[in-house]
């Protein structure tokens, strides 16, 4: 047995288990690693030094106050506590599959729509900004008309107030 | 209510005689069975768990948080969360194993958040110790004031040598060395191999040995 082999081992050794065969046949030969067990045992021993306190009469007490805080407090429910419950996660389920039906619907409308080029053009949304603006692409000539119509109607009241003494 | 194990009242309220037949009446069952009567509603079977596990929760917070008030206030904690937790208890792992990764998770960020609150104190004769609250006793001959001080600063030393160790080695001796976990429970509460466990205690069994030479 090698003394890689024996570090894994020491561990153990250390803490009382049983040594494996080879080990004392090492430990024999090998100073370095009967000196590293030894020191490893003591500082087990030291460790054990380190006394933790009892819990003091208190806490008992104080652990009753905090249940009653706590068995006085509303049931908080998780986040998703409300997957447990079978209608309401069916319900969203039926939803999130309805909005996936319709966005699967409108995007395949959209492509194929994309890909008729060849046929009549889109027809534009009224209320929507691109059909507006195509709207008022179209009526160039009409608004045309409008300022025309604007300025014959300026005219007389102009004369009129000329008139006026 | 299931009043279960035993038909009594809340923990605290009838201390001794009764956890006594509690322990009796559970002796059956393991921890995760009677976990599960938690989850059920029963009140005795939580107070049994209490009882069983405050000593060592106790001594567990204390090890990570070298402050007794700490300590007890942290393991309350534990207990709390253990109650607040109970509806979606699964007995799948060994009750130990959740009852630990709690309190090292509360642990833990106890510490992080008092990093800078503990400075390192020496041992001295004329305060008592703020850990303990035990003042040191040099009145009467045994131990000798000398030895006294020798333990304090032994015990000083252990403190602050498993405290500087990186956090999973520190749980991990926490564990092994005063819980008395075999590898395989450490190994679950902190999500590593057997294998890595092993490697993990082995390193800081070797940094402990090489740091505390002087007092071996």
């Amino acid at each position: 047995m090698k003394c890689d082999e024996i570090k894994e081992l020491m561990l153990d050794a250390a803490i009382g288990g049983q040594g494996v065969p080879g080990m004392n046949e090492h430990l024999l030969d090998c100073p370095a690693c009967a000196g590293k067990l030894q020191e490893m045992r003591k500082t087990m021993a030291l460790l054990d030094e380190w006394q933790a306190p009892e819990p003091s009469p208190y806490f008992d007490t104080r652990l009753a106050a905090r249940m009653r805080e706590e068995r006085a407090k509303p049931e908080r429910k998780s986040w998703f506590s409300w997957v447990r419950m079978p209608v309401l996660a069916g319900a969203l389920a039926l939803v999130l599959m309805m909005a996936g039906g319709v966005n699967w619907f409108t995007r395949s409308r959209t492509s194929s729509e994309v890909a008729g080029k060849a046929g009549p053009p889109p027809v534009p949304v009224v209320g929507t900004a691109v059909g507006d603006l195509q709207t008022l692409d179209k009526n160039e000539d009409l608004y045309a008309n409008f300022d025309l119509l604007d300025d014959l109607q300026v005219q007389p009241d102009v004369d009129a107030d000329q008139e006026t003494p | 209510m299931d009043r279960g194990l035993l038909g009594m009242g809340s923990i605290g309220a009838q201390p001794a005689a009764d956890t006594t037949a509690l322990m009796g009446s559970a002796a059956g069952l393991t921890d995760a069975e009677v976990m599960l009567r938690v989850k059920a509603g029963d009140e005795s079977a939580f107070e049994y768990l209490v009882q069983k596990y405050r000593r060592s929760m106790v001594g567990f917070m204390y090890r990570m948080s070298h402050n007794a008030a700490a300590a007890e206030d942290l393991a309350q904690e534990v207990f709390l969360r253990v109650y607040r937790s109970r509806s979606g208890y699964e007995a799948s792992a060994k009750f130990t194993t959740w009852l630990y990764r709690i309190a090292t998770n509360l642990a833990v960020n106890h510490a992080r958040d008092t990093r800078n609150e503990r400075p390192e104190k020496m041992a001295s004769l004329d305060e008592p110790d703020q850990e303990t609250g035990s003042t040191m006793d040099v009145a009467d001959g045994s131990p000798t004031a000398e030895e006294t001080i020798l333990r304090r600063e032994r015990m000083s030393a252990i403190r602050a040598k498993v405290q500087a160790l990186p956090e999973r080695q520190r749980v991990a001796v926490l564990m092994h060395k005063y819980q008395q976990m075999d590898y395989k429970q450490i190994s679950e509460v902190l999500k590593l191999s057997e294998s890595a466990t092993k490697s993990l205690l082995f390193r800081a069994y070797e940094t402990l040995r090489e740091q505390l030479k002087e007092f071996l």
